[in-house]
C-alpha cells in the first residue's frame, strides 16, 4: 500500500513554490537583472534597429529584447529553482522525504514546481512590465501565453540539470557553479544582438546555438506576428532540454537513492 | 500494510555497514521488545546514526539483514517506512516552512486525508505546546521548539515503532527534560516501541528499559542500566571519621562490605547488599561510637558501565582511571 502520488505531488510542489517566493535571494536577482540588461541594451543599441532587416518596420529593439529577458529570467530561477534540491539534501530534508513513504518521481518534480511556477511568473511579469515602454507581441495572447510554455519549458529543463547536479553532488555550491556556464550560452546566442550583424567564429556559433534557435522562435512571435514554424522553434528546443535535463535528474536521483533501502 | 513476519519490532542480525575498508557498523545482532524504550548509547563515530540509517531505510547494509515493523529494511522498505516514525538528529525542519504546514505537508506525504491531517495536526501541536507558534516561520523556532515539532511531525501517522537520533543534542536542560516527558508519555500511554540514539548517559538511565552500549561498530554491552551497573561493582559508601578512628570504623563496617583504598580520615566500604547497605553502615557505626563527619554514597553509571567495556570514559576524554 502506498499512499496517493498525486496529492504528494500537489504538497510538495506547494512547499516548493512557497519556499521561492519566501527567500528574495531566489527571485530577486533573477528579476532585476535582465530588466536591468534590457534597460541598457535598449538604450545603448537603439539605432541598431534601424538597420535594415534587424526588425520589421514599426517595432523596436525592446521588443527585440523581451525574449532575451525572459530566457535570461528563467536561466537564473531554473538554476536557483534545481539548487533547491542540494539545499535540501545538504540540510537533511531530503533524507526526511527518503525516510517517508513519499513517491520517489514526487520528490523530484515536486521539487522543480517551484522553478517552473517561477518560469511562467517571469515571463508574464517580462511582458507586462515592458508592454507599457513599448514592448508589443504582434502574435496577440497566443503568441503571449507560446511565450509563457517556453519559459515554463526551459525552466523545468534547466531545472532538471541542475536538480541533476544536486543530486549527484549534495552541494548548493557545485550546482551554481553551472551557471556561468549557461551565461555564456545566452550571449554566444542572438539573445542580446541578431546574428546577421556578428562575424566569424562568433557568428558561426550562435548560429549553431540552441538557444537561438529558441529566441529567434520568440523573436518571431514577438515582431513578426503568429507562425506555426515559429513556435515549434521557441517549444522543441527547450521541450529537448526538458527530456535530456529530466533524464540526467532521474538518474542521478536513482543513484543517490541507490544507497538506501 | 501486515507484516510478513510476525517477531519483535527491531529485529537485527549480524547487521554490516562498510564504507571501503572501514566497517562503521560491524555486525551488530539487536531486539527491541515491543513497547520498549531502547537506548542506543555511544560517543561520536561509534555507528549509532549508522545504525539508525539501515533501520529506517535510508542506508543500505552492506551485511546482516534488519527486520523493522515484521518488515525486511532492505526488500520491504516501502512498508517499514510506511509503519515508522524518525526523527533524526540530521534532519533538519525547513525553516522557510510554518510548523502548521510542514504538519500538513507530513500528512499528505503519508496518505492522511485533508480533513483528517488538519485536525490531527492541530493535536499534534497542542501535545507539543506549539500551538501558538504554529503559525510561524520554524527559522524563528528555538532548538526546543524545532526539537518537538520534529517529534510531532514524526508521529502525524501514529507509527507503532518510533526512531529518535540524539533527540535532544544542543538542548538546554529544561527543554531536554520536557522531551523526556513527552517520551515517556507515549511509551507509556500508546505503548510505542522507541529506539533512541544518544550520547547523554543520563538520558539513557531516565528513559531507557534496555540500552546497548556501541563503540568502534561493535554492541559491547546490552541489558538494563540497573544490571549492567550491578555488574560493574558494589556501590561504594565514603564516610569520613575523626583521625585515628579510622581503624576502629573499618572493624565495625567489615560485616557490611568490602574495604576499597582511600585517603587518611575517610573509610570507603563497597557494600554487599548494594545501596539498601548504607543504613546497616550507619547503625554499626553509630554502635561503636564512631562520630560521622560526612557520608555519601557511589553508585556505579552507564559511564562505569562503559569504561569497564571499553576502557575509555563516554563523558569527558582519555582513559579510564584504572583505580
Amino acid at each position: 500500500m502506498s499512499p496517493p502520488v498525486g496529492p504528494q505531488l500537489a504538497a510538495l510542489s506547494r512547499r516548493a513554490v512557497l519556499r521561492f517566493a519566501r527567500q528574495p535571494s531566489s527571485w530577486a536577482p533573477a528579476t532585476i537583472f535582465p530588466l536591468l540588461l534590457v534597460a541598457v541594451n535598449s538604450s545603448a543599441m537603439a539605432r541598431v534597429a534601424e538597420i535594415p532587416g534587424v526588425v520589421p518596420p514599426g517595432t523596436t529593439f525592446l521588443m527585440f529584447l523581451l525574449p532575451a529577458a525572459i530566457v535570461q529570467g528563467v536561466l537564473f530561477g531554473g538554476i536557483a529553482g534545481g539548487s533547491e534540491l542540494a539545499t535540501d539534501i545538504q540540510g537533511g530534508f531530503f533524507d526526511r522525504l527518503v525516510a517517508s513513504p513519499v513517491s520517489r518521481p514526487a520528490i523530484l518534480l515536486g521539487r522543480l514546481a517551484g522553478a517552473i511556477a517561477f518560469g511562467i511568473a517571469q515571463a508574464v511579469f517580462f511582458q507586462l512590465v515592458l508592454w507599457p515602454f513599448g514592448a508589443q507581441v504582434e502574435s496577440g495572447p497566443a503568441g503571449r501565453l507560446t511565450l509563457v510554455l517556453t519559459a515554463a519549458l526551459l525552466s523545468l529543463g534547466v531545472g532538471s540539470f541542475a536538480a541533476g547536479l544536486a543530486a549527484r553532488t549534495g552541494q548548493p555550491e557545485a550546482v551554481q557553479g553551472y551557471f556561468p556556464l549557461m551565461f555564456i550560452l545566452l550571449f554566444l546566442s542572438s539573445a542580446f544582438f541578431p546574428t546577421q550583424l556578428m562575424s566569424g567564429w562568433y557568428q558561426r556559433v550562435a548560429e549553431a546555438n540552441p538557444i537561438t534557435w529558441m529566441v529567434d522562435g520568440m523573436r518571431s512571435l514577438v515582431l513578426e506576428g503568429w507562425s506555426w514554424f515559429a513556435v515549434a522553434e521557441a517549444i522543441a528546443v527547450p521541450a529537448a532540454i526538458c527530456v535530456l535535463g529530466m533524464v540526467f535528474a532521474t538518474r542521478q536521483l536513482e543513484r543517490r537513492l541507490a544507497v538506501a533501502g | 500494510m501486515e507484516p510478513t513476519v510476525r517477531t519483535a519490532p527491531i529485529v537485527a542480525e549480524g547487521l554490516v555497514r562498510a564504507f571501503g575498508d572501514v566497517r562503521a557498523v560491524d555486525g551488530i545482532d539487536l531486539e527491541v521488545a515491543d513497547g520498549e524504550v531502547f537506548g542506543f548509547l555511544g560517543p561520536n563515530g561509534a555507528g549509532k546514526s549508522t545504525t539508525v540509517r539501515m533501520l529506517t531505510t535510508l542506508l543500505r547494509p552492506t551485511g546482516g539483514r534488519a527486520i523493522v515493523a515484521g518488515h525486511d529494511v532492505v526488500r520491504e522498505a516501502a512498508a517499514v517506512r510506511f509503519s515508522i516514525g524518525v526523527a533524526l538528529q540530521d534532519a533538519s525542519i525547513d525553516p522557510l516552512m510554518t510548523g502548521r504546514e510542514l504538519l500538513h505537508l507530513q500528512a499528505t506525504l503519508y496518505g492522511i486525508g485533508r480533513r483528517a491531517g488538519r485536525e490531527r495536526s492541530d493535536e499534534l501541536l497542542e501535545r507539543v505546546g506549539l500551538t501558538e507558534a504554529a503559525d510561524r516561520l520554524v527559522g524563528g523556532y528555538s532548538g526546543g521548539m524545532r526539537r518537538r515539532l520534529d517529534l510531532a511531525l514524526a508521529l502525524m501517522h501514529e507509527p507503532s515503532v518510533l526512531f529518535l537520533d540524539e533527540p535532544t543534542t544542543g538542548l538546554d536542560p529544561m527543554s531536554r527534560v520536557n522531551l523526556w516527558d513527552e517520551v515517556r508519555r507515549l511509551n507509556s500511554e500508546h505503548g510505542t516501541t522507541v529506539f533512541l540514539t544518544t550520547q547523554y548517559l543520563e538520558e539513557a538511565d531516565e528513559l531507557a528499559h534496555r540500552v546497548a552500549i556501541i563503540d568502534h561498530g561493535r554492541i559491547v554491552r546490552e541489558g538494563a542500566p540497573s544490571t549492567l551497573k550491578a555488574q560493574v561493582g558494589l556501590p561504594t559508601l565514603l564516610v569520613d571519621v575523626d583521625p585515628g578512628t579510622e581503624d576502629a570504623a573499618r572493624s565495625a563496617l567489615s560485616t557490611v562490605g568490602e574495604f576499597r583504598p582511600t585517603r587518611a580520615g575517610r573509610v570507603a566500604v563497597g557494600l554487599f547488599e548494594g545501596a539498601s547497605g548504607a543504613a546497616e553502615a550507619v547503625r554499626v557505626l553509630d554502635a561503636a561510637g564512631i562520630t560521622i563527619h560526612h557520608m555519601e554514597l557511589n553508585t556505579p553509571t552507564l559511564d562505569d558501565v562503559f569504561a569497564e567495556a571499553t576502557g575509555r570514559r563516554l563523558e569527558g576524554s582519555g582513559e579510564a582511571d584504572p583505580t
